[in-house]
């Protein structure tokens, strides 16, 4: 069902350069480092999923990539620099605005919903355009339309819909939708399907594949389940307490997860094939104010193949092969 | 019926230790303490409790009258300046708060008993008794309470206190009913709620010790504002003196202050104008302070780990 | 230990002031968990597995149909009996935030139910200070690190145990489990599930399992039985690994085809298959098989006329019924 789409230079993907970036949330009980200096490069055109539990600043670190990140956090150092546009964190804000959903491309988790409960899709797209200046609204409104169709819906009916009036997979759709409407380069979605059951996560993660196909979007997919980003990304990136704890390419990462949380989550995913008893839950609880406070390794408490040193300070986050990064003692030692 | 607990985390088979929580006032004291603008508010309210509870005992029956100094100005000797017959305001202002307070304190607690009972029940138990209750409810809301009291006033003998306070309360619980009754209505549906149902808990249990409890910080708050509201009223209403004076309070003086001593037009009686004012500005200043604690004392959420 | 058949659930809403809206959420079904074992019901958000699940649990009342609770038919005894039949189901809920008093610490909500069964059973204090250490202990707790705390204060993990300790005070003989881990982090998620199956073989508890997600009705099922449910219908039935690996209805498939794979470890099924339609939820479509609009296999036929459950064991409701190979496959370790 491929729609003409007006064409446009979809030759250049951008990629996104994070470097030693932190973000701290003030609280009552002190500053909590909810982003570590993260050093991350998420590479243009590819599908790069991000992976942690709550509070591992997953999120947070997807704002920051936006420079949105709102109250009580606050970026205290780093650089996000997109490709053709600069450092995010340093261009005037009326740019930064521009950027945001022109070029960077935000859909939100469905349960907090960013569409407005009181006008209609259709009336949000033009609100959209006419915010980004767009001058010939006319043949926006038919790009939306293209794209919701290409999204495998009844156009017509959605744009004159309100949001209540859609389903949640819908909504996550019309959500994408909003994206990609002013044709951004670079698609961030925070947890996008968690709220959504099995069937509608599939389609969405399917449209989602396919959009990349097409247009060599940059997709960064931010999840808690190890299934999504198994599925669909290039690349996964784990994340643990606001730092980063392995990343690599995915069949690498999957078939031989270097750090031990990594290998954590992989066995924790029930299968619908095989023994269904090969699964083992990860231990503890994930972290919180207490972990982040410790010297050592974060992941310490929940280890299972912790050792004397991983209690001294924190493992270095560093290359051990081409493309794989880890953060553990133990990985060192085997070299 | 012992079951191995799963291996993360290891079974623990030991009484329950009593390592309780902080006691509720423990707790309110440090969410008191957290932030000046509270702790203010908290002297404040304490300082008019002690006014309203002690303050008539401060002074003699009748108030001494000195005929030298009437409408003398501010000084050492009558920090607030004195009234026409030369007694000092500050004393009138302290033994004249009991009615106003304590009246005021009755038709808060009417206030809150009324409305939360009402509101709980009819928006538990829905059906029958919630229909009868909230046309009672409209009704009450239409009816323009300060006209009411003008009239009830005139057969009414509102020189206890409770009496005034109930005729305040009985007025006024309709909003609060209202309020109650919607946040029961969201929350019946919650699923805390239909657990409760379905465990075999009893209707009562579920009112007092479920659903209460998370209507505790809005009630509290409602305490609060209803205080002032109706000592507003109160004092309106002697100001206006459709209430005969029995007893000396801030509305009386305002009264006198206004349309025996000509307060408005000459300044010598400025003093004898402003001191009861400036006891309610305090007191709603002091409540206002206070508020912003309560929430968090009475929420359970907002509470620290 | 829970029979129920042809159960069916209308809603009917006004939508005017002479017009009835009526939804049938539950057309007919028909199953029943022996002591100790599984059903789970499978299939997506709206079609009406939530409902079941409420009607068990005594939330709701059925529009008709039988329900047997240890063989005794719940419309046939008096409302003191039909109520403490009810307690013996108890439902653990999807959000357990929202099934946990933000107001009440876990003590607090242990010991409220805990003080009736011990009326009943005329027991003591210290019956159910004891009774309370062990239902947490059960569901993996630490009694003295959670007992004090408020919901607010524990992971979603540990809050989800907290209900399911709940549910156990009241010694229920099935659990209603609605999407029990969907709210939970999937990282924890295997915990939970590990604990619902052994509540299954420990304290010999009936499952009623309600979930989207094929692979944790396995997990917690694998003996027991799987069913799918679409619009309020069974769509397909059979024992859980049989359905799962021999799925002939097109929608059993698209279930399955929608469990992620995990690159470099599986690879996907040939047959896989993803509808990128959302499901109808309109009632004008009532003729033929509800499916249809969403079906790759459509043919005349299925439009015309409603497949029936046919089959022995594993049953299905499907005019082209046929196996097809959806299911990701391990890659053999090279």
């Amino acid at each position: 069902m491929s729609v003409e789409n007006k064409v446009e230079d979809f030759s250049t993907p951008i990629g996104v350069h994070v470097r030693n970036l932190s973000v701290v949330y003030e609280t009552n009980q002190g500053q909590i480092p909810a982003v570590n200096h993260v050093d991350l490069d998420i590479a243009a055109g590819e599908i790069t999923g991000i992976i942690g539990e709550s509070g591992s600043g997953k999120s947070t670190l997807a704002m920051a990539l936006m420079n949105s990140v709102s109250k009580p956090g606050r970026i205290t150092n780093g650089s996000v620099i997109v490709d053709g546009i600069g450092d995010m964190l340093k261009i005037s804000n009326e740019r930064q605005r521009r950027v945001r959903g022109k070029q960077i491309g935000f859909v939100f988790q469905a349960a907090q919903n960013s569409l407005n409960p009181l006008s209609r899709i259709g009336h949000q797209v033009l609100d959209l355009g006419r915010s980004h200046q767009v001058g010939d609204l006319r043949s926006l409104l038919r790009h939306a339309r293209d794209l919701l169709i290409r999204l495998g819906m009844d156009a017509d009916r959605v744009l004159m819909s309100y949001q209540h009036e859609l389903s949640g997979g819908m909504r996550q759709r019309v959500g994408i939708m909003f994206a990609l409407v002013l044709d951004a380069r670079v698609v961030i979605l925070d947890e996008s399907t968690t709220a959504l059951d099995m069937l509608s996560q599939a389609s969405v993660l399917e449209i989602v594949r396919e959009l990349h196909q097409e247009r060599g979007l940059t997709i960064v997919l931010i999840t808690h389940d190890m299934g999504v980003v198994a599925d669909l990304a290039d690349r996964i990136v784990v994340m643990y307490g606001g730092e980063l704890a392995e990343e690599g390419p995915t069949e690498d990462l999957l078939r031989q997860p270097q750090h031990p949380y990594t290998r954590g989550l992989i066995r924790a995913i029930p299968r619908i094939s095989g023994n269904p008893d090969e699964a083992i839950a990860l231990n503890g609880s994930p972290p919180d104010l207490q972990t982040f406070a410790q010297s050592g390794c974060l992941f310490y408490d929940r280890c299972p193949d912790r050792i004397a040193e991983c209690q001294a300070g924190r493992p270095i986050y560093k290359e051990i092969s081409d493309g794989k990064k880890v953060a553990c003692y133990k990985v060192d030692r085997r070299d | 019926m012992a079951l191995p607990a799963s291996k993360l985390d290891p079974p623990v088979n030991q009484l329950v230790v009593s390592k309780s929580n902080p006691s509720f006032w423990t707790s309110s004291w440090r969410i008191i303490v957290k932030k000046p603008g509270r702790v203010i508010g908290f002297i404040i309210i304490l300082l008019y409790i002690f006014m309203g509870l002690f303050g008539p005992m401060l002074y003699p029956k009748q108030l001494p009258i000195d005929p030298n100094a009437i409408y003398a100005p501010i000084s050492w000797k009558y920090p607030l300046g004195t009234d026409f017959e030369g007694t000092s305001n500050l004393a009138l202002v302290i033994t004249g708060a009991r009615y106003v307070l304590f009246a005021a304190f009755m038709a808060a607690i009417f206030t809150v008993v009324f409305g939360t009972v009402l509101g709980l029940v009819s928006g538990y138990f829905l059906g029958f008794s919630d229909s009868v209750i909230m046309r009672i409810t409209d009704f009450i809301l239409t009816i323009p309470s300060f006209p009411l009291l003008v009239v009830l006033s005139t057969v009414w003998n509102f020189g206890q206190p409770v009496a005034m306070g109930f005729v305040l309360g009985i007025t006024g619980w309709g909003g609060l009913a209202r309020a109650v009754r919607s946040q029961t209505l969201s929350l019946r549906e919650r699923g805390f709620i239909e657990a409760a149902r379905s465990l075999g808990l009893s209707p009562m249990h579920i009112l007092m010790r479920e659903i209460l409890p998370n209507v505790g910080s809005y009630i509290a708050m409602n305490l609060l504002l209803t205080i002032t509201g109706s000592i507003y009223a109160e004092v309106g209403l002697f100001f206006l003196g459709v209430v005969p004076f029995q007893v000396n309070n801030w509305g009386v003086m305002l009264n006198l202050a206004v349309f025996s001593a000509g307060a408005m037009s000459s300044a010598q009686a400025l003093p004898y104008l402003l001191s009861p004012m400036l006891a309610l500005l305090i007191l709603t200043l002091g409540i206002v302070l206070f508020l912003d604690a309560v929430d968090e004392m009475f929420n359970p959420r907002l509470k620290e780990v | 230990m829970i029979e129920v058949e042809n159960l069916t659930k209308v809603y009917s809403s006004k939508s005017g002031i002479f017009e009835r809206q009526s939804v049938r959420a539950v057309r007919g079904i028909s199953f029943h968990i022996p002591a100790g074992g599984a059903v789970s019901f499978i299939g997506e958000s709206g079609c009406g597995k939530t409902t079941v699940g409420r009607i068990l649990a005594g939330l709701e009342s059925a529009s008709e149909g039988v329900i047997r609770i240890g063989g005794q038919d719940v419309s046939r005894v008096s409302s003191k009996e039909r109520q403490a039949l009810f307690r013996t189901v108890q439902l653990i809920h999807q959000d357990p935030y929202q099934a946990l008093n933000p107001a009440r610490s876990v003590g607090q909500s242990l010991l409220d139910p805990l003080k009736v069964m011990a009326k009943t059973k005329r027991v003591g204090d210290s019956w159910i200070r004891d009774r309370a250490n062990e239902v947490l202990t059960m569901v993996g707790l630490d009694p003295n690190s959670v007992i004090h705390k408020y919901p607010h204060m524990l992971s979603g993990g540990q809050r989800q145990r907290i209900v399911i300790a709940r549910a156990l005070t009241v010694e229920p003989h099935v659990l209603v489990a609605d999407e029990a881990v969907s709210m939970i982090d999937v990282s924890l998620r295997l915990g939970v599930l590990r604990l619902l199956r052994n509540l299954r073989e420990k304290l010999n508890i009936a499952l009623l399992f309600i979930t989207h997600d094929v692979a944790a009705a396995r997990y917690v099922g694998r003996d027991g039985e799987v069913h799918v449910i679409y619009r309020g219908l069974i769509l397909e039935k059979g024992e859980t690994d049989d359905v799962i690996q021999h799925p002939q209805h097109p929608y059993t498939q698209a279930l399955l085809s929608a469990v992620p794979v995990l690159k470099g470890l599986e690879i996907p099924g040939p047959d896989r298959y993803i509808p990128l339609k959302e499901m109808e939820t309109r009632e004008d479509v009532e003729t033929g098989c509800l499916f249809v609009s969403r079906c790759p296999f459509a043919r005349d036929i299925c439009r015309e006329k409603s497949p029936l459950l046919t089959g022995e064991g594993h049953e299905m409701a499907c005019h082209f019924a046929q196996v097809r190979n959806v299911v990701a496959m391990p890659v053999v370790a090279d």
